[in-house]
């Protein structure tokens, strides 16, 4: 049978809707066999207008990669490749390496960079007693990238390649946690607020209100002092100030346009309690949506994290923003691109992954957002 | 009607080029219209006649390319002139009156002031300020407004107020011709009818040309003078009003106006239409409604039939019109 | 209108308050012997000094007189007393800094605003569609861009390798040896400036479009630069105190540049996808038609009509904008030791000088607020349906 096209100009898009279920025949008993049937063919139908934007499969891409990134080190440790004494990110500490002859001018700081090897000093390889004008050799903390360290070194011996890994690992987990805490947060007060409305809806908006007001990394800055955190409670706290701020908001008027649906009508004149509506009809067609929100939530989790350890406000084991942190208060990172190994892989992967969760939102958007579509 | 035509459109050819091909939307499309008359364009959704309104003032889609035909205003081809010539023609001789009209306001300036905008810049010299507000006074008066309201935001109006006020600035500049595309189709019956009502008074009073798009035939039936049927970017069938009304001789036309039940004529059978239109992506060879004509012969699938005169003023584009039957259709309303 | 105003301008005074108290307390009622415990640390004061100040700072008191006080205090803008600067203002410490960083900020948000929009504008027309995903992934790939990664390389890059600009700080302090001056007298300066320019050419560009007339308005647009121009050269040649200050303006000028150009190039991506996109939509509204049917040119329909009615998402994402340049402004003086409000959050914080902390942090907040409501009146002007009931 062939396709019917419409010719009308700008009629040749994909329509709305999934295709629809065939026979009668075809539809399954269960009412979960029915669910999992609708889902699986919308979610089909979904990834075919995800896919129609590039852009979208772009940021895929790239949060497959640093999937990949963060995979590695478990695979690496347990094979055998990486000795996780040289290879720790944060203990780890290359026992050999690469070495450079200096003559020294001042027994403290290397001539060409005026870095402060006093720490290098303390290591037991170099003779304490060293004067002014000794040909010394000096092991290369940070060291450049080599065969057994692809990235090099940082400043404390350590595996930068690792650091990497380690710090995507950080980044998936702060990022998914804060994400998913919003989506539940957000969800809830959107739909509760558009529900009842009332007094409690006034109250979770002003709430909102406040909380987009007020400068993000800000509020980051200061409850960290107050609080000692470590990357899970930095998670829930965003998690926190992203659910109660913007995204209740949208989610709220998500949901309120769902609660104005016949079918919820019809849930309630069924005799379906209050708890029963929201959970059941409201919520899940606000989901999308939410889900799509989470995606930003990633970004801004991983950005702040990044943020609050660079200004060295987290007490995180490790993570990209501690890698450029500890490099800048060393000061390698004003000498530019010498000491490139440092700067660039950590400050490259905290763009990309922010970048590519956010293209992918953006993409859901067009999914999920039907106006936007290209007409 | 011996005066030369205001409009003449000749043998206009447009597509619509798109990735899967060209999409033939008008096809060898002709008529004129003279002055102070009302002609309709009837036709299913798609069938080509917004595409022709749009031609009229230039405005089409951007992926639209006219293949051959003009389109001649006073003699002048429309096709022909560069832009900013053809900027001068719009509104000042052509102004339109556009489908869904409510949404033709900006929703950040007020109504006067964009009637105003069009003001400013056809007439020479520049009206001045108090020239230009009783200029629009009168114009709302006309359309049955109130003239303070000119001070106001669209967001101020009702749905059938601002249809009243697109009305008021299409004949703002006194063009010679309006175009009217669905004028009442987003408005609820009462509505319709007193707009209706209003158009024609207002065409009658200013002796205006007025072409009327609509798929609601009954709407054409009352408005118009003269009225042409397309079907799938052809025009099939054009004539007087009443004489297409009372003797329709294209098999189209013919079933189109035999689907509408009467209300109070006599009861009669009902011949509804089959199918679909075609994809006009691959419009069939021959005449375009042969795959869903009951008269079509193998002449029809083969050779596409031209605009025969059958009688006064009436054209009819279809090989079989005389077995055509003469059908028993409420007579249209002069 | 004006009870729109009113009542948003309520609004904001009862979010301050409430958002006071709640930080009040995160600070001041927790672990409440850390105040006291700073006092033990601290080497500057002398064990006798500390009872003293402890009575000073009314550390003795129970925690809700606590609170009443510093509420009372705070509108009275007395702060209290640092803890690490001890004895000194907090007050002063903020009036010495706000200065900085509102300059930093305003001359930011005003650049990148209006090049984002400009850039916006010009894609959605020229382009449309087209090239839609260079656009989007290079846009936000720089609005993603780890901040201070891309600062420090702009650093790099433009100050120590060519060295065409400083690297930090805000001033050369060997110029300034022997200024007659105080750095924030020219800061404020510079402030009155940058807040009158902008003001000037908001108000310009509102007025003259009430003209009808083009010619008349093209005229007034004009006029009204020349105007401005001229009321610059005169504030800064003209007087005496502008003409002493000049050379000290043109070196805090010249270490501006760089972190505004940072923070321009960042949040610029944000603003222009957000104008394209909104163009996108607006382009295909039906007045866009309607006004091409009445004969305007094409640069008219894009500007008058689409670029106008475009721009009222745009002005509501300048509300998060707020908050956004403001959090970016905290790094960029970190990175660029600008000292700011933004750094001594920082350094506060850092140091648990609570009293400082906690002011700062108001102040931002307060910043924040002043902000958003300035851009929701800026709405109300911009959409004439908000200003009805609303």
């Amino acid at each position: 049978m062939t396709e019917k096209i419409d010719a009308r100009p700008g009629a040749d898009e994909p329509t709305d809707l999934p295709p629809p279920i065939i026979s009668p025949d075809s539809v399954p008993d269960s009412m979960w066999r029915i669910r999992w049937a609708l889902f699986r063919r919308s979610f089909a139908h979904n990834w075919k207008l995800f896919r129609a934007n590039r852009v979208g499969l772009v940021g895929l891409a790239i949060i497959g990669f640093f999937a990949l990134l963060a995979i590695a080190p478990t695979v690496l440790f347990a094979t055998g490749i990486w000795n996780s004494a040289v290879y720790d990110p944060v203990v780890g500490l290359e026992p050999n390496p690469p070495v450079k002859a200096m003559t020294v001018v001042n027994e403290i700081t290397d001539p060409e960079t005026q870095i402060d090897f006093r720490h290098v000093l303390l290591d037991n390889r170099i003779p304490n007693n060293i004067q002014v004008g000794e040909q010394v050799e000096i092991p290369q903390q940070p060291a450049p990238p080599d065969r057994r360290h692809w990235l090099g070194t940082d400043p404390l011996g350590r595996d930068v390649l690792s650091q990497l890994m380690h710090g995507a690992r950080a980044a998936f987990f702060l990022g998914i946690l804060a994400a998913v805490v919003t989506v539940i947060i957000a969800t809830t007060v959107g739909s509760i607020s558009a529900y009842f409305g009332g007094a409690l809806d006034s109250f979770f908006m002003r709430l909102a209100d406040l909380l987009i007001m007020i400068p993000f990394l800000a509020i980051l800055i200061v409850i960290g002092a107050i609080f000692e955190f470590k990357l899970w409670h930095l998670a829930v706290v965003i998690g926190l100030l992203s659910g109660f701020g913007g995204v209740a908001i949208v989610l709220k008027s998500q949901a309120l346009a769902v609660k104005v649906k016949p079918f919820v009508d019809a849930a309630r004149v069924a005799g379906g309690s209050n708890a029963h509506i929201i959970f059941t009809h409201i919520v899940p067609n606000v989901m999308p949506l939410s889900f799509l929100y989470m995606m930003f939530t990633v970004t801004s989790a991983i950005q702040g994290e990044a943020a609050l350890s660079f200004l060295g406000l987290l007490n995180v084991r490790i993570s990209w923003g501690l890698m450029i942190q500890l490099a800048n208060t060393q000061g390698y990172l004003l000498q530019g691109l010498r000491y490139w190994w440092l700067l660039f892989p950590a400050g490259l992967a905290v763009t990309l992954i922010s970048a590519a969760f956010f293209l992918v939102g953006r993409a859901m958007d067009e999914v999920v957002n039907p106006r936007l579509r290209k007409r | 009607m011996n005066a030369p035509p205001l409009l003449e459109v000749d043998h206009l050819v447009m597509n619509y080029v798109t990735e899967r091909g060209d999409v033939s939307a008008v096809e060898d499309v002709s008529f004129t219209l003279h002055q102070g008359e009302a002609l309709g364009l009837v036709g299913e959704s798609g069938c080509g006649k917004t595409s022709i309104a749009m031609s009229l003032l230039r405005l089409q889609a951007e992926n639209a390319v006219f293949k051959s035909g003009e389109i001649r205003l006073n003699g002048e081809n429309l096709l022909a002139l560069p832009e900013d010539e053809m900027r001068r023609h719009r509104w000042k001789d052509i102004a339109m009156v556009f489908q869904g009209a409510m949404n033709a306001w900006n929703p950040v300036y007020r109504v006067g002031d964009q009637i105003r905008e069009a003001l400013d810049l056809h007439f020479r010299p520049r009206l001045s300020d108090a020239e230009a507000t009783e200029r629009i006074s009168r114009l709302f008066e006309m359309v049955g407004l109130n003239p303070a309201m000119a001070n106001r935001y669209p967001h101020e109006f009702s749905g059938g107020m601002r249809q009243r006020a697109v009305i008021a600035m299409a004949l703002s500049c006194d063009p010679s011709i309006i175009i009217a595309d669905e004028p009442t189709t987003a408005l609820d019956v009462i509505v319709q009818d007193q707009i209706l009502q209003e158009l024609k008074k207002i065409q009658r009073e200013l002796g205006m040309a007025i072409i009327y798009i609509s798929h609601d035939i009954a709407v054409i039936a009352e408005v118009t003078d003269t009225i042409g049927i397309m079907y799938a970017g052809k025009l099939v069938e054009l004539g007087p009003t009443v004489e297409v009304f009372a003797r329709p001789k294209h098999p189209y036309a013919f079933l189109l106006l035999s689907s509408t039940p009467s209300v109070t004529g006599p009861r009669r059978k009902l011949a509804p239409l089959e199918g679909e239109p075609p994809n006009l992506l691959n419009p069939p060879t021959g005449c375009r409604f042969h795959p869903r004509c009951p008269f079509a012969t193998e002449r029809c699938s083969i050779e596409e039939p031209p605009m025969e005169t059958i009688a006064d003023g009436h054209r009819v584009a279809c090989w079989n019109w005389r077995e055509v039957p003469v059908s028993i259709v409420q007579e249209a309303r002069p | 209108m004006t009870r729109y105003v009113v009542r948003r301008l309520a609004q904001m005074v009862l979010l301050f308050v409430v958002f006071l108290t709640v930080t009040w307390f995160l600070l001041y009622a927790l672990p409440g012997d850390i105040v006291k415990q700073k006092f033990a640390m601290n080497p500057n004061i002398p064990p006798e000094a500390r009872q003293v100040a402890i009575e000073r700072l009314g550390l003795d008191k129970p925690v809700l007189i606590q609170f009443r006080d510093y509420m009372i205090n705070f509108f009275q803008l007395d702060f209290g007393l640092s803890f690490n600067q001890y004895p000194r203002k907090v007050s002063d410490i903020i009036a010495e800094r706000l200065p900085r960083t509102i300059v930093l900020f305003l001359t930011a948000l005003v650049s990148y605003y209006y090049a984002g929009f400009l850039a916006g504008k010009y894609l959605a027309w020229r382009r449309g569609k087209r090239g839609e995903m260079a656009v989007t992934i290079g846009g936000v790939g720089l609005y993603t861009v780890f901040y201070p990664w891309f600062a420090l390389m702009a650093i790099w890059l433009f100050a120590s390798e060519l060295g065409w600009l400083p690297i930090s700080k805000f001033l050369n302090p060997d110029e300034w040896r022997n200024a007659p001056f105080a750095a924030n007298q020219v800061f404020i300066r510079l402030f009155v400036t940058v807040l009158a320019v902008s003001i000037f050419m908001a108000l310009v560009v509102l007025l003259a479009n009430r003209i009808r007339d083009h010619r008349s308005r093209a005229f007034a647009k004009v006029g009204g630069v020349a105007l401005g121009a001229l009321l610059f050269v005169w504030y800064w040649w003209g007087t005496a105190g502008g003409a002493l200050m000049r050379p000290y303006a043109g070196d805090i000028a010249e270490h501006l540049i760089l972190p505004v150009a940072v923070l321009t190039a960042v949040n610029f991506a944000g603003i222009m996808l957000l104008t394209r996109s909104s163009m996108l939509e607006t382009m295909r509204e039906d007045f866009i038609l309607t006004a091409r049917a009445k004969g305007l040119s094409e640069r008219a329909v894009r500007d008058k009509h689409a670029a106008r009615t475009a721009l009222l998402p745009v002005t509501t994402s300048l509300v998060l904008a707020v908050a956004t340049v403001i959090d970016g402004g905290i790094l960029t003086e970190t990175v660029f030791s600008w000292p700011g409000m933004g750094e001594v959050l920082v350094t506060s914080v850092s140091n648990e000088d609570i009293p400082l902390a906690l002011a700062s942090f108001s102040f931002i907040g307060v910043m924040a607020l002043v902000g958003h409501f300035l851009v929701d009146i800026l709405y109300g002007v911009l959409d004439p349906r908000i200003r009805v009931g609303g």
